[in-house]
């Protein structure tokens, strides 16, 4: 057994150390370097809970969504419905709509920038796809080899998606304009009409070229999962035999109905599934449960902190750091459901919503061009890398397509009220129950006299990169990196062992050769300086961690999130 | 007006961009229009000074905002080009720096190799760009490593320091009280190590894409840089908000206020518009493409482009007026100029809370 630690792992949010303690497979074609524990360590704290306590309650919202400047509207907006609850004030549909629209653009930018700049680069190179590698020849390679296009393109029309962003918030990341009761922003007609005109592209972007990336990598994906199988000598069907967690899911839901805002706020006080939302809330273990606010416990006993275990987020008390504790490995907590380890993010969303059966239209909203149908059926009850993607790719759709009518609503409400301005309360406490886009996310206040007493945030990458829960279950990316395999060869070996032939024609740069898959990456590679892409050298041997770096990425990690008051 | 003129002309392209009047022409049309008016004059001259420029970004106390930030840039044609200098050909359609976690490709022992490479870019072409706040030992530790010896180890080899960030400049949030992490700013860190550099602060939280590419050209191009006492660039933090730049001030010279937030037309002092006491180029910029800003949103400045912020501009929606803190100690937030708009603003408010009541009085 040896230990291989990745220190830093990059391109997620935040600093993550994950250390994965390996065991040796044996099978007929040789010895396999596998992972046998993994463990998950968040690096950095900034305690951000202590931060906020005495504080005017309406400026919670503005300091916590800097917990993360990549999903920082998701936590303005669980904070702002957890500050409406404390102050008992429901926003106006008009406002409903606005930060549907508001939120709606944001998610839109995450799962992209996230499906092509962090995750991406690992799956279009297994995939052999080169719209989805980095642009490492520039525009030339895109323009003669395809290389990278897709990458390029998503840089640009996350930008255009954040611009929506801009138009009702002020700007991002930080968006200013939300306000317990409603909204800042005026809705417009100009306002309604440019976001409109930006979505027309940015839809046809998602519905062209997106899915149909999405649709490369899964018929690619059979082809890893062959050459796979056939090296290791075990059944291995690709990508959705990578990065199991434990097959139980919890969504809090999303985009709430502004006509039916009532259902929405219903699972604060009693277990349910927000069925009116786009995204319901739910505690999938196998098949849909409603979600039970009470069932929700943080666990500290791996944790740097000197705090009691086991308690609902209204009951913890602030953190008490402790960097020495015994046993210790972690900034982050170990949230647990009804004391068992939930996966969060867009695959519990889509799970429970739709199940595991997913048919999304696609008509040009526009247009009216008939595009068929998303279709896909999750393929790993457990979870894994491909269904994790493939929701994300599903929600973006989704989500894209809805704007549409949220915006057309929003015109019939033109000229209604957009706030009911509620100021202070001198005693309140509320939660907030929203989802970023790496999952489920809540927000607690407590506020005394006017200021606050108490703040809570349970974070989606605490659930997902929580270290072991007091009963030593292991956390949900821990578990999904068990099994991995660590192959002792380069990514371009790797590329050959999958891709054997030569049919990369490189005549187009002039050279009139066919190469490998790997031959082609090589001195691409090379030229980056990244011929040693993803290998860590442990006692001599060089594992290479690309599949597990796929199994990480694949919950999305977001550790500025996970370690507000954590250290990673 | 003679500063109308120069606008027609720059926008009009009549003035030639160099390096003298780099700073010159960024103040007079902000980042932003800068940016779009001379493109090509600025391709021209980065690749006059074609030369082989690194850049290091590292992440301490940070939400990666500023990261994200940069990725919106109006211009990633600049971008292009900037990054063909400063990382050879790669063609990324970002600017890659050597080091940047939160995209570049390698992980782990690689991504630590990638500052080791850094290091031994050639001397004087060297930009290290911190984001985040330095905290105290062990709160934030990379690849077994204190952050702050991160920071210390990187900024001898520094040709050009930028900090990004109201983080990074002075602290921001997680420095906000009690700051629990003694977190602090990088110019901060660096003088309490007794390291005698210069660190070109760029605040707003987070910080501007467009500012930031003006900064890295100009320090590509070797255009000077003039700082304010807080180390930021002139050219883009010595306008105030409030008194210099915002459209919405005539709302507040007549007494029409924005009284609750989304409704009607006004000033946005009575939710708390940080505006007087923020200098900062927003209105004329903008965020995000040209798109918008606070204000124009309907949102009340915050004040994140300031020394002592958050905890002097807070609560966030109280009015400037009731800002005990701010009031109290302005050589904590800005120069002289500072004194005499507050003394304007506390005529202003008293004036107008005597009107408001007059009125209220009038209308029962």
């Amino acid at each position: 057994m040896s230990s291989v630690v990745i220190d830093p792992v990059t391109r997620i949010e935040g600093h993550l150390r994950v250390e994965m303690r390996t065991k040796t497979l044996e099978t007929s074609t040789g010895n396999w370097t596998v992972v046998d524990e993994a463990y998950c360590s968040g690096t950095m704290f900034r305690g951000i809970e202590i931060i906020l306590k005495g504080r005017d309650p309406r400026d919670a919202w503005i300091i916590t969504q800097r917990i993360c400047g990549v999903c920082p509207a998701p936590h303005a907006e669980a904070s702002m419905q957890a500050i409406e609850a404390a102050f008992n004030v429901k926003p106006t549909p008009l406002a409903i709509l606005v930060r549907n629209i508001l939120h709606g653009a944001y998610y839109i930018y995450d799962h992209i920038i996230h499906t092509y700049l962090l995750i991406g680069p690992e799956l279009g190179v297994l995939a052999k796809y080169p719209p989805m590698v980095p642009p490492a020849l520039g525009k030339e390679g895109i323009a003669k080899l395809s290389l990278g296009s897709s990458y390029a393109q998503a840089l640009d029309i996350q930008r255009k998606a954040n611009e929506i962003v801009a138009m009702w918030g002020g700007k991002f990341p930080h968006h200013q304009t939300e306000y317990p009761g409603g909204m800042a922003v005026k809705p417009t007609a100009e306002r309604i009409a440019k976001t409109l005109s930006k979505m027309t592209e940015i839809w046809s972007w998602i519905a062209n070229v997106m899915v149909r990336d999405f649709m490369k990598i899964l018929e690619a994906n059979e082809r890893i999962g062959e050459a796979i199988s056939t090296i290791l000598d075990v059944d291995f069907r690709g990508l959705q035999d990578l990065g199991a967690s434990t097959g139980n899911f919890l969504s809090y839901g999303l985009f709430p109905d502004h006509e039916n805002y009532d259902d929405w706020l219903s699972i604060l006080y009693s277990p349910g599934y927000r069925k009116s939302a786009l995204i319901n809330a739910g505690a999938w273990d196998g098949e849909r449960k409603a979600f039970d606010l009470k069932k929700i416990e943080e666990y500290v006993r791996y944790s740097w902190y000197e705090n009691a275990s086991g308690l609902h987020p209204s009951e913890e008390d602030l953190p008490k750091p402790n960097k020495e504790k015994d046993e210790a490995y972690s900034w982050l907590k170990a949230p647990r459901y009804d004391k068992r380890v939930y996966e969060v993010g867009p695959l519990a969303r889509m799970i429970n919503t739709f199940g595991t059966k997913w048919k999304i239209p696609m008509i040009n909203p526009v247009t009216g061009e008939d595009l068929g149908y998303f279709e896909y059926e999750v393929q790993n009850p457990q979870g894994s890398v491909i269904d994790r993607v493939a929701a994300r790719v599903a929600l973006t759709l989704l989500i894209a397509t809805k704007m549409f009518d949220w915006l057309q609503e929003a015109k019939s409400y033109l000229g209604e009220k957009v706030t009911v301005k509620k100021d202070k309360v001198r005693e309140g406490e509320g939660f907030g129950l929203w989802e970023a886009p790496r999952g489920a996310l809540l927000h607690y206040i407590r506020v005394r006299d006017y200021r606050i007493d108490r703040y809570q945030a349970v974070v989606p990458s605490t659930w997902n990169f929580s270290p072991r829960d007091d009963f030593g279950q292991p956390g949900a990316a821990e578990r999904a990196l068990e099994g991995t395999w660590l192959p002792e060869m380069s990514v371009a070996k790797i590329c050959d062992a999958i891709y054997p032939e030569k049919d990369v024609d490189l005549s187009p740069l002039g050279i009139p050769k066919k190469v490998s898959w790997g031959e082609a990456l090589a001195p691409a590679l090379k030229q980056l300086g990244l011929a040693r892409l993803n290998i860590e050298k442990v006692n001599g041997s060089e594992y290479n961690t690309t599949l597990a770096l796929l199994v990480i990425r694949s919950f999305d990690p977001c550790i500025a999130c996970a370690v507000h008051v954590l250290r990673c | 007006m003679i500063i109308n003129q120069l606008l027609v002309d720059l926008k009009g392209g009549s003035v030639k961009l160099t390096r003298r009047n780099f700073v010159k022409l960024v103040s007079a049309l902000g980042a932003s229009a800068f940016l779009t008016t001379y493109k090509s004059d600025i391709v021209a001259a980065l690749e006059e000074t074609k030369d082989y420029w690194h850049i290091a970004w590292l992440n301490g106390g940070a939400c990666t905002g500023c990261t994200i930030s940069f990725a919106q840039t109006a211009d990633p044609d600049i971008l292009q080009i900037l990054t063909e200098i400063l990382v050879g050909n790669s063609g990324m359609p970002i600017v890659l720096p050597d080091y940047m976690e939160t995209i570049h490709l390698a992980s782990g022992s690689l991504a630590e190799e990638f500052k080791e490479r850094w290091k031994r870019g050639k001397d004087g072409r060297r930009i290290l760009i911190v984001e985040g706040a330095i905290q105290d030992p062990g709160y934030c530790v990379i690849a077994g490593k204190d952050f702050r010896e991160h920071v210390l180890d990187a900024v001898k080899y520094a040709d050009a320091i930028i900090a990004v960030g109201q983080c990074a400049t002075f602290g921001g949030i997680p420095a906000a009280k009690p700051n629990p992490t003694n977190a602090k700013g990088l110019a901060d860190f660096l003088r309490e190590e007794g390291v005698n550099k210069e660190v070109i602060n760029l605040p707003l939280c987070p910080v501007n894409a467009d500012q930031l590419v003006v900064t890295l050209a100009a320090v590509v191009i070797g255009a000077e840089i003039e700082l304010d006492d807080y180390g930021r660039p002139k050219m883009f933090f010595s306008t105030n908000m409030h008194n210099d730049l915002c459209p919405y001030r005539p709302y507040y010279d007549k007494g029409q206020f924005v009284e609750v937030p989304g409704e009607g037309e006004g000033c946005k002092y009575k939710i708390g518009c940080k505006g007087p006491i923020t200098w900062t180029d927003c209105p004329l910029r903008k965020w995000n493409n040209g798109t918008s800003y606070c204000v124009e949103a309907g949102a009340p400045c915050i004040g994140c482009s300031e020394p002592g912020w958050p905890d002097e501009f807070s609560p966030f929606y109280e009015e400037v007026s009731n800002l005990t803190s701010a009031i109290i100690d302005p050589t904590k937030l800005g120069t002289g100029i500072f004194g005499a708009t507050l003394a304007g603003i506390g005529v202003h408010a008293v004036r107008r809370s005597l009107k408001s009541k007059k009125e209220v009085e009038e209308n029962e």
